[in-house]
């Protein structure tokens, strides 16, 4: 029953994606961290847009992508790229940060 | 970085010291032993480590999402234990498999929440700088975790039988459904569900970011901007918890386990 | 609540915890905010020392100033022509111009940086002066987590001195529990603590009281039944003597006077075993213990006995270590053989195996009565230890006279000799097991 359930939610997921046709028309933007810094620390993406983050840790330590606005939280190793999707989202600014160097890793995404 | 680690641990220690406290004080009202929980702690333990030494490996599977994926996975498992527990509860003759429900809820619990602090912790290790001061925010955290645990605990254990039941139930619902929610919430981060329009946004009224907020996270899974599907599910879950918990309730008042 | 002690521990420790730990978090937050203003108090100035230095209105990049590389700054025309700036500093604006007197958080060479704006409006330049933002919070934080450490350690001392002053605080309920523990079961006299606690006074006072009570009834009873044996004695041997006269005279059929005789024989027995079951009263026992050779004894008792085992066919055995002593009262201990040896002959069958064992082992001294009857079966071995308790009650199987009384006054003399009393199916012959464990001599 556990399995199924979570075959099921999957299956379900995977239909929509498909569904919706964006699977393979999804832009994707790279973010770097560095040094505990985002890079670019501002990101502007497209209006009503699903984007997949690709988030490159090039630090030793782990960082912890993190948006309450974007509703995301994704640890990321050391020297490891994350995937974070997002969107699609209204216009306006949505800020991140690394939840592990809060006071460095700073960022938002700006959507137009 | 100090106070940070003291929100990081203290959100990761007191959702695993919640769910300990109140199965230890469900333990000690049924007269289940509770020789589970010290090796549920200790293979919950080993566990994080392992998910913690190859989480990088484990990010990368399923196109970067394997991380989601097998949090997704762990949080539904432990939906499903907590399910099994509370319906257990209601006869003498399940309260062996309620023990081993018991025993799994703890173990994941233990391994999702273990492996994020081992995580966050390791990677200061080579900062000299920051490390004394994560490690005393960290040890802050934890301390408070475990002492609401404790509390928890105590409190549930010196009430009357039937209403230290009935307060157990009631936080392992809630429990249970911000499991779901946060199932979902993987799911979608993962991209494995689609993205929509949050249906409404209560972060004025209670900011995920606030201490209210974290602590309501941790106790329900609170969300300030769900999607539909969340709240579908989320609600879905609490009733179904819930009405597994009445039942037992009512089985165990007509005596069946007195 | 299993442990007042673990409960008592953790209760206090989590308050402990919760208390110091919160209020250290709320004095870590204003500390913090106090160095921050310290801090952006710290950049102003710079800013303002930089507009009474430095008068330049014309570019002078040729001339860097140096800073230390955790700061920087720039001076700017109101066109946006840098004027001067730091070595470390962008060539282009840090932030945009636009109020004076302002904070920006930016990103720059591979740090992020505070930065503050002033605009000088005597010579209508603007100067940002900026300070590295990591650095900033680890000093902050290396001051003030230096500062909470000793906090966060002092719990698990904390701990341990908690988990033994509640240790100490307990000692007189452990030691009412020791003494409550360690006595025998018939030791009726009280518990004496010292000093004792406001808190136990009412428990000791009521314990003792009921041990008094309890005493009282137990002589009382042990007066009663002794007393009651010896006044039935006389008349029981009167009866004895009738009956004797009664069968002499020739109208009375022998058949007819047998279950007489029989009820009279048993009342006897009832009687003496009583008087010997209190005999031995264990408070003044232990004063008139002498060394007594066990296996002597059961040589003495099996040749007294013999023509008891010789109606019956029965094959008698002894063996064992012939110098096995213990110390004890020899008139209870030939009781207590007599009594487990009479009771193998009287309820094995007829041709029938007893085997007698004294031996001596690193911790007891043994004596074993095993015979090949048929036993008693594993659930009565509590019971058959009980006063007036027989097996199958009077429908008693091996039709033999009996009250009941007999592995009552062995387990009586048992307890009054400090030893163990352990009943189990003999592996040798099969039958009733009884082994008797003495202190080592």
């Amino acid at each position: 029953m556990k399995k199924n359930s979570f075959s099921y939610t999957y299956l379900l997921g995977f239909l929509l994606v498909v569904l919706t046709g964006s699977a393979f028309a999804t832009p994707v933007f790279n973010i770097e961290i560095r040094n505990h810094l985002f890079y670019p620390a501002e990101l502007t993406i497209p209006v009503d847009t699903k984007v997949k983050l690709l988030i490159n840790n090039t630090d030793t330590s782990a960082e912890e992508f993190e948006s309450y606005e974007l509703n995301r939280e994704k640890v990321i190793p050391g020297k490891s790229t994350g995937v974070v999707f997002i969107g699609p989202l209204k216009k306006g600014v949505y800020p991140f940060f690394g939840e592990f160097f809060p006071k460095t890793a700073q960022g938002s995404i700006h959507v137009d | 970085m100090l106070i940070n680690a003291v929100i990081i641990i203290l959100r990761e220690v007191l959702e695993a010291s919640l769910i300990l406290g109140v199965l230890l004080a469900l333990s000690q009202h049924n007269q289940i032993s509770k020789s589970w929980s010290l090796k549920a702690l200790l293979l919950g333990g080993l566990a994080a480590v392992m998910y913690a030494a190859n989480l990088a490996m484990i990010s990368a599977l399923h196109e970067g999402v394997g991380q989601e994926i097998v949090n997704a996975v762990l949080y539904v498992f432990i939906f499903t234990l907590i399910l099994a527990i509370v319906y257990c509860l209601r006869d003498k003759q399940y309260l062996k498999l309620a023990a081993a429900a018991m025993f799994g809820c703890v173990v994941l619990a233990v391994l999702r929440e273990g492996s994020e602090i081992i995580v966050y912790i390791h990677g200061f290790s080579t900062i000299p700088d920051l490390f004394t001061p994560v490690l005393v925010g960290s040890s802050i955290g934890a301390g408070i975790g475990l002492s609401i645990g404790v509390f928890v605990y105590y409190l549930i254990v010196s009430l009357p039988f039937i209403y230290g039941v009935i307060s157990g139930f009631f936080v392992l619902v809630f429990i249970a459904g911000g499991m779901v929610s946060q199932a979902i919430q993987m799911l979608l981060q993962a991209d494995l569900i689609s993205s929509e329009l949050p249906i409404w946004d209560t972060s004025q009224l209670v900011s995920e970011q606030s201490i209210v907020g974290q602590i309501l996270f941790a106790m329900m899974g609170y969300e300030a901007t769900p999607i539909l599907l969340q709240v579908v599910l989320y609600t879905a879950s609490i009733l179904l918890t819930g009405f597994f918990a009445i039942g037992s309730i009512k089985r165990t008042q007509q005596g069946n386990l007195l | 609540m299993k442990s007042i002690r673990i409960y008592l521990l953790l209760a206090l420790l989590a308050t402990i915890t919760l208390v110091s730990f919160l209020s250290v978090l709320q004095g870590y937050r204003s500390s913090t905010q106090k160095v921050d203003e310290l801090f952006d108090q710290r950049l102003k100035n710079l800013a303002n020392i930089i507009v009474h230095a430095n008068h330049d209105t014309k570019p002078r990049q040729e001339r860097m100033i140096n800073t230390k590389p955790s700061v920087f700054f720039q001076i700017w025309s109101d066109n946006n022509v840098l004027l001067a700036r730091s070595g470390n500093a962008p060539s282009t604006l840090a932030v945009d111009l636009q109020d004076t007197e302002q904070f920006h958080d930016i990103n720059f060479n591979q740090y992020r940086w505070r930065t503050f704006v002033l605009k000088d409006n005597s010579l209508n330049r603007w100067v940002i002066t900026a300070e590295r933002i990591d650095l900033r919070y680890s000093l902050a934080d290396t001051i003030v987590s230096a500062a909470i450490k000793p906090t966060v350690l002092a719990i698990p001392i904390a701990a341990i001195i908690i988990w033994f002053a509640i240790g100490f605080g307990l000692r007189p309920l452990k030691q009412l529990a020791r003494q409550l523990n360690n006595k025998r079961a018939d030791d009726l006299t009280p518990v004496v603590l010292k000093d004792t606690p406001e808190e136990l006074s009412q428990l000791v006072t009521t314990t003792n009281d009921l041990l008094s009570r309890l005493n009282d009834a137990f002589i009382r009873e042990q007066q009663f039944a002794a007393d009651a044996a010896h006044e039935l004695r006389t008349p029981i041997s009167a009866l004895k003597v009738q009956m004797h006269n009664l069968k002499q005279q020739a109208n009375v059929q022998d058949a007819e006077l047998t279950p007489l005789v029989d009820g009279i024989e048993r009342m006897g027995h009832v009687v003496e075993q009583i008087l010997s079951l209190y005999r031995n009263s264990p408070d003044q026992a232990s004063k008139t213990f002498q060394a007594v050779n066990l296996y002597t004894l059961a040589q003495k008792i099996l040749a007294e006995q013999y023509t008891q085992f010789e109606g019956k066919n029965q094959c008698v055995s002894l063996i064992g270590d012939k110098s096995c002593g213990v110390e004890g009262d020899e008139f209870a201990l030939k009781t207590l053989l007599l009594n487990l040896i009479n009771n193998a002959a009287k309820y094995s069958p007829d041709k029938s195996e007893i085997q007698v064992t004294v031996e001596q082992n690193k911790r007891h001294v043994c004596l074993m009565v095993e015979d090949s009857g048929p036993g008693v079966p594993k659930e009565d071995y509590e019971r058959v230890l009980e006063r007036f308790y027989r097996v199958d009650g009077d429908q008693h199987g091996s039709g033999e006279i009996g009250c009941g009384l007999g592995l009552a006054i062995v387990k009586h003399i048992v307890t009054v000799h400090d030893a163990k009393i352990i009943l189990s199916q003999s592996e040798l012959l099969g039958g009733l097991c009884v082994r008797v464990e003495f202190k080592g001599a």
